[in-house]
């Protein structure tokens, strides 16, 4: 699951990991909105060549890609399996395409994902009027994951000194080997919420209709750049697409 | 006025069959340092919860009597507004932290009660200075230790700006040296005139800070006094008290026929006693 780290945020000093999360949001979605509305090869390696100098800004080339060196099983498949079914005229051209598209795809969502931290996340969707109990779980989620985690592990390792063995048996029975560490697993969370719902209502959560917040996100000029570059862009792709008349860029096969 | 008013209170939780609390009454003055201690399960942590209200308010059963604290009886003000008079830090400090840094951790409280950021700003750097946790800033909860954890815990309740600080066997998942450090950081508050109603165990440690140690078993209080009074009781060992070794020894010294002039409560209280003696 390698692939999944360029999704993971990476705490590092950067221009893009200063912008507004908001901004970034912004911008990932138009670069993947204009990321599906071609399926040729030169607009989607353009799209790429401008992708790729913003992660390199963002301090996160290497992650990516380690990231997509995970990934290239999965592409290699897509590529050989599109050219060998698709009814497309030209199937390879296309397959590349294809791939290319879940690239660029993927690159853009990471860019916003790598910079952005999920507590300046919870802010923005806060500042983007969610509701902060929703927010709030969300952020919460990310804290308690590697809690779960260790306490899977604890339970996972209880079980087996009493003689459980997990990693035995053919498939019906290791799925059945679950059980004895859900059960306790789903005990052991209910009851910690519980003690979790005890210290957040003593220090008053949800009291105030009126929440304030330490850190409140602002637009600066910067971040008004990016969100008129990126409109600027969405714009001009869409005008191209629907008015000028693409020559075929295709390979010859 | 006392600062803290139990009237005959008794609390049984809902779907339970025994009383939890037992006509309790106790009163607790502002300035103390109140040590509850008796064996697990005889009452210690509900008489912590009922101090803040989430008995009767956030845990449901059977009450009679009242608590009243500062003036406000617990059954009719919810647990947010008594945060501010009565903190609560808990036995498992990763269940009391709930975001994602220390920063964020210690504005929770002040930010759910809708203080002024520039406000919040200035207990959380007060609070970060003040626990020295300056290097465990941008910290997520699970790379620090568990006496870390718990000093971010208590951090984060102090922020609330309480006149009282509960602590419910704060250290009972530490290792002895964090222990001492939390333990130390409380008798320290106390001094800075805060209240301190402290849940523990490890007697040895705390007695010589506290004013008073109460003793409950099956959810009654069975002795209350000075640490001195207290722990020469024999009824701490029939019930199961972890009596600080000085004191021991000047109880057994005194059933040989040597009696010392006053209590020691720590090794070297009992050394200069001993010294003074002979």
């Amino acid at each position: 699951m390698s692939f999944l780290e360029v999704f993971q945020y990476t705490r590092q000093d950067s221009i893009i990991h200063r912008l507004d999360p908001r901004a970034k949001l912004f911008m990932a979605i138009v670069s993947a909105i204009v990321s599906l509305i071609f399926l040729e090869i030169l607009p989607l390696v353009i799209i790429l060549v401008i992708l790729i100098p913003l992660l390199v800004a963002a301090k996160s080339l290497k992650r990516w890609l380690r990231s997509m060196k995970g990934l290239s099983i999965l592409l290699a498949f897509i590529l050989v399996f599109n050219t060998l079914l698709s009814p497309a005229p030209n199937p390879l051209n296309h397959s590349i395409a294809l791939t290319l598209r879940l690239i660029a795809l993927m690159t853009s969502f990471s860019l916003f994902f790598l910079t952005v931290h999920p507590d300046e996340l919870s802010q923005a969707l806060i500042q983007m009027r969610v509701r902060f109990e929703f927010a709030f779980a969300m952020s919460m989620a990310m804290r308690y994951v590697p809690t779960l985690a260790q306490e899977a592990y604890a339970i996972m390792d209880a079980q087996k000194a009493r003689g459980v063995e997990l990693d035995k048996g053919n498939p019906l029975k290791r799925i059945r080997n679950i059980v004895p560490i859900i059960v306790p697993l789903i005990i052991v969370s209910i009851r910690r919420a519980l003690s979790i719902a005890e210290s957040m209502e003593s220090r008053g959560f949800g009291a105030s209709p009126h929440r304030t917040y330490l850190n409140r996100l602002s637009f600066k000029k910067r971040d008004w750049a990016v969100v008129f570059i990126s409109l600027l862009i969405l714009l001009m792709t869409i005008y191209i697409r629907l008015f000028i008349p693409l020559q075929v860029w295709s390979l010859p096969f | 006025m006392p600062l803290i008013e139990f009237q005959d209170f008794s609390f049984k939780y809902y779907g339970a069959d025994f009383l939890a609390l037992k006509k309790v009454n106790l009163t607790i003055n502002e300035g103390e340092y109140v040590i509850i201690t008796g064996p697990s399960g005889c009452g210690k942590t509900t008489l912590c919860r009922t101090i803040n209200g989430l008995v009767p308010q956030f845990h449901r059963g059977y009450i009679a009597g009242n608590v009243i604290v500062d003036g406000m009886n617990t059954r009719e003000h919810t647990v947010a507004e008594m945060a501010t008079i009565a903190g609560l830090v808990f036995q498992q400090p990763e269940n009391q932290l709930v975001t994602l840094n220390v920063e964020k951790e210690i504005a929770f409280g002040p930010e759910n009660l809708g203080v002024d950021p520039v406000e919040v700003r200035r207990r959380v750097e007060e609070l970060i200075s003040l626990l020295d946790l300056e290097h465990l800033r941008d910290k997520h909860p699970h790379e620090m230790s568990g006496g870390e954890q718990q000093r971010v815990a208590i951090a984060s309740t102090l922020a609330l700006k309480p006149k009282i600080l509960v602590a419910d066997e704060p250290t009972s998942n530490l290792d002895p040296k964090s222990a001492e450090l939390i333990l130390d950081i409380i008798s320290k508050l106390n001094k800075r005139d805060m209240t301190v109603i402290l849940v523990e165990h490890r007697l040895d440690l705390v007695s010589k800070d506290a004013s008073r140690i109460v003793l409950m078993d099956r959810g009654r209080i069975v002795a209350d006094g000075s640490p001195r009074e207290i722990l020469v009781m024999d009824l701490c060992q029939e019930i199961g008290v972890g009596v600080p070794k000085a004191t021991l020894v000047y109880k057994s010294l005194r059933k040989r026929g040597i009696d010392l002039e006053s209590v020691p409560l720590t090794g070297e209280e009992l050394a200069n006693l001993v010294k003074e003696a002979a």
